[in-house]
C-alpha cells in the first residue's frame, strides 16, 4: 500500500494545548511534514503527518493524548490553475466522499501537495493512478 | 460461611433488638434531656417529656433536628457530657457553610469502631487481612474510622490517608494490601493510575474494598470492582451520628445493614415530617441510643433512601438501607426538573466514558442550562469531527431520556478533568452568584 499515515490528536479548546502536543514532539526529535486543525466549539482534532509515525504516536500516547492514526492519501499536483478542481473531479466521478483535504509544501515549488481522506482509499488510489495523478508514499513524504 | 463481627447482635430477632432499642431509647432521651438545654427546649416546646417515651413507638413525638440546628448550637450546645470526659473532636468537611463538631467520649469511640468493625468483618476482613486506609485522617470521620475499626478486627492496617497515589500503588503491592478503604471516586482513581503504571490486577493481593462518604452508582461499583479485581462495598455513616459504619454492607450487596443496636432509622416525608412505612423512598432520620457525649435524637440527614427488612441471604437480621440516592442537598433544580449527579454518572459508565465529570450550572437569559464536561473515550477517537459530535450527540440524547432535559454535553481531553483523592466535586452551580 502506498497510503501515507496520518496521526491525530484530540486537543481541548483551551490555551496552551497545542504547545503541549508540540513540545512533545519537539523533545522527541520529530519532524512535521504536514499539519492541519479542525475546530468545533468544544475541542479540536489536530491532524499531522511526521517523519516517523510510530515513535510519534507512541510518545504522544505516553504523554497522555488521545490518539489515532489513519491511512490517508498524500498526492503532488502541480501548481496550476484547475488543478484541484481536477483531482475533485476524478474522486467525483468514482463517488468516492471526501472527507476532508489540507494541502502541504513538497519539494519542488511547482508542485503542490495535499493530504487527503476519503472513506475508501483503494477506489480512491486506482481512480488516481488512472488519471495521472502522482500519489506520494510514506517514503517520499519521509525524504521530503 | 459468612462471619460476623457480633453474631448475637447482628443476628438477633427482631422482638429482642426492638426490646433492646427501647431500654436503650428511653434512657437516652433521659439523658438528653437532663445535659442538653437545647434539646430540653426543642422538647418543651413541643410539649413532649422524657416520660412520654416508653418504647421507639413513642419516636415519633419527639422533635427532629436538622443541621440548622447543629449550627446554631455550635460549638457546645448540644453537648450532653462534660468535656472533662470528651476525647475527641471530629468535624464536617464544612462546604456548605458552618462547620459540624462532634464529640466522643471514649465509649463513643468505642462504639464506633466497633460498628467499623462489623463493616470490615462484613467484607471478609479478618486478621490475616492488610487493611489499606486511604479515606483522609483528621478532622474527617473517614481516615480514624476505618483505622479504629480495622484494629478491632486485627489487620495489619496501613494508615496512608489521601493523596501521593503512585505511593498508595507501590505500598498495595509491596505490603500486599488486601482491603483498601477510601471514597470510591479515589478507587476509581487508585484503579486508573494503577494500569497506566503498566501493573493489572494480578500485580495486587487486593480482594475488597469499602468505600463510602460519597454517593456512587451501581455502575462505578462494576467499574472499580473490574478495575482492581475486587468486591467493592459500600459504608455510610455521618460525622453528625459518629462517623462511617452507621450502615455497611453484607456479600449480598443490596443495600447497607444499619447497626440498629446503635442507631434506629426512620424514613420520613421531607415536606410533611411524616413517617412513612418500610419500602417509600424519603429522607432518612437517625436517632442515636447509644452515644454519650454527642446523641442526636431525630436527626434529619436530607439522605433520601428506602428501608427494607426483606430476609438477607448473609442471616444478618439489621434492617437495610438503600444507597442513598442522594443527598437532598445535592439535587439540583434545573428547568424546575429533579437532576442527581449520579444519575449523570450512571449513563456516563454504561455508555464507556469515564466517571470523571463536570457539570456546569447557570442561568442564561433566564433559563437554567446544563452543561457536562465528559473525558472522551481514546479508544472511540476518531480523526472525523462529525464523528465525535456525533458522540457527544447520542451522549447528550442519553442523559436527556434519563434527565427528562437536554444538556449540552462536552468532550474535553483523556484525565484532564481533576481527580478527586477524597470526596469528588461534580457540580459547579453558578446561579448562586447571580442571586
Amino acid at each position: 500500500m502506498a497510503n501515507a499515515k496520518q496521526i491525530s490528536v484530540f486537543v481541548d479548546n483551551k490555551p496552551n494545548q497545542l504547545t503541549g502536543v508540540m513540545k512533545v514532539i519537539k523533545e522527541n526529535k520529530l519532524n512535521i511534514r504536514a499539519l492541519s486543525l479542525a475546530d468545533t466549539s468544544d475541542f479540536g482534532i489536530l491532524r499531522i503527518i511526521v517523519n516517523d509515525t510510530d515513535k510519534a504516536s507512541d510518545v504522544l500516547k505516553k504523554a497522555g493524548y488521545a490518539v489515532t492514526v489513519t491511512e490517508v492519501l498524500a498526492i503532488s499536483i502541480p501548481d496550476a490553475p484547475g488543478q484541484l478542481s481536477r483531482v475533485l473531479d476524478i474522486l467525483g466521478s468514482e463517488n468516492v466522499n471526501l472527507e476532508y483535504l489540507y494541502a502541504f509544501t513538497g519539494a519542488s515549488d511547482k508542485a503542490v501537495s495535499f493530504v487527503i481522506r476519503v472513506d475508501d482509499n483503494s477506489t480512491a488510489e486506482t481512480a488516481f493512478t488512472n488519471g495521472g495523478i502522482i500519489i506520494l508514499t510514506e517514503k517520499d513524504i519521509t525524504e521530503m | 460461611m459468612e462471619k460476623y463481627w457480633n453474631q448475637e447482635i447482628e443476628t438477633m430477632s427482631r422482638e429482642d433488638m426492638k426490646k433492646l432499642q427501647d431500654e436503650r431509647l428511653v434512657a437516652q432521651v433521659k439523658h438528653v434531656y437532663e445535659n442538653v438545654e437545647y434539646y430540653r427546649n426543642l422538647m418543651d416546646e413541643k410539649g413532649v417529656k422524657p416520660d412520654d417515651i416508653k418504647s421507639t413507638d413513642d419516636l415519633h413525638k419527639l422533635p427532629f433536628l436538622s443541621k440548622a440546628d447543629l449550627r446554631d448550637a455550635y460549638p457546645y450546645g448540644l453537648l450532653a457530657k462534660p468535656l472533662s470526659e470528651c476525647v475527641r473532636i471530629q468535624s464536617t468537611s464544612g462546604t456548605t457553610g458552618k462547620r459540624v463538631v462532634a464529640f466522643y467520649t471514649q465509649h463513643d469511640i468505642d462504639l464506633w469502631e466497633d460498628c467499623c468493625a462489623r463493616a470490615i468483618t462484613a467484607a471478609g476482613g479478618t486478621e490475616e487481612d492488610v487493611c489499606q486506609v486511604c479515606y483522609g485522617y483528621g478532622l474527617f470521620t473517614g481516615g480514624p474510622g476505618l483505622n479504629g475499626g480495622s484494629h478491632k478486627v486485627g489487620c495489619l492496617t496501613l494508615p496512608m490517608s489521601s493523596g501521593n497515589t503512585e505511593r498508595q500503588i507501590t505500598f498495595m503491592r509491596d505490603l500486599g494490601a488486601t482491603i483498601l478503604c477510601c471514597t470510591p471516586s479515589y478507587a476509581a482513581y487508585i484503579g486508573e493510575t494503577l494500569h497506566d503504571m503498566g501493573y493489572t490486577t494480578d500485580d495486587i493481593k487486593l480482594k475488597a474494598g469499602i468505600f463510602g462518604a460519597e454517593p456512587w452508582t451501581e455502575e462505578m461499583r462494576h467499574s472499580i470492582e473490574q478495575s482492581l479485581g475486587i468486591k467493592a462495598y459500600d459504608i455510610y455513616g455521618l460525622t453528625e451520628t459518629s462517623g462511617p459504619g452507621v450502615s455497611f454492607e453484607c456479600s449480598e450487596q443490596t443495600g447497607m445493614h444499619i447497626n440498629e443496636d446503635h442507631f434506629i432509622p426512620e424514613i420520613i416525608n421531607p415536606d410533611t415530617g411524616e413517617v412513612l412505612p418500610e419500602g417509600e423512598v424519603g429522607e432518612l432520620v437517625f436517632t442515636s441510643i447509644t452515644k454519650e457525649a454527642f446523641p442526636l435524637l431525630r436527626y434529619r440527614t436530607r439522605d433520601l433512601c428506602v428501608l427494607s427488612r426483606k430476609k438477607c441471604s448473609c442471616g444478618r437480621t439489621l434492617i437495610k438501607m438503600s444507597k442513598p440516592m442522594g443527598r437532598s442537598d445535592d439535587m439540583l433544580i434545573i428547568r424546575g426538573v429533579n437532576v442527581f449527579p449520579s444519575q449523570i454518572e450512571t449513563v456516563l459508565i454504561e455508555q464507556g466514558y469515564s466517571p470523571n465529570y463536570l457539570i456546569e450550572v447557570d442561568r442564561v437569559n433566564n433559563t437554567d442550562t446544563l452543561d457536562i464536561n465528559v473525558e472522551m473515550n481514546p479508544e472511540q477517537f476518531s480523526d472525523k469531527v462529525k464523528d465525535m459530535q456525533e458522540q457527544e450527540k447520542s451522549l447528550a440524547q442519553a442523559i436527556k431520556l434519563m434527565l427528562g432535559i437536554n444538556p449540552k454535553v462536552h468532550l474535553v481531553s483523556p484525565k484532564s478533568i481533576t481527580r478527586s483523592e477524597g470526596k469528588a466535586v461534580r457540580v459547579i452551580d453558578r446561579r448562586k452568584l447571580h442571586d
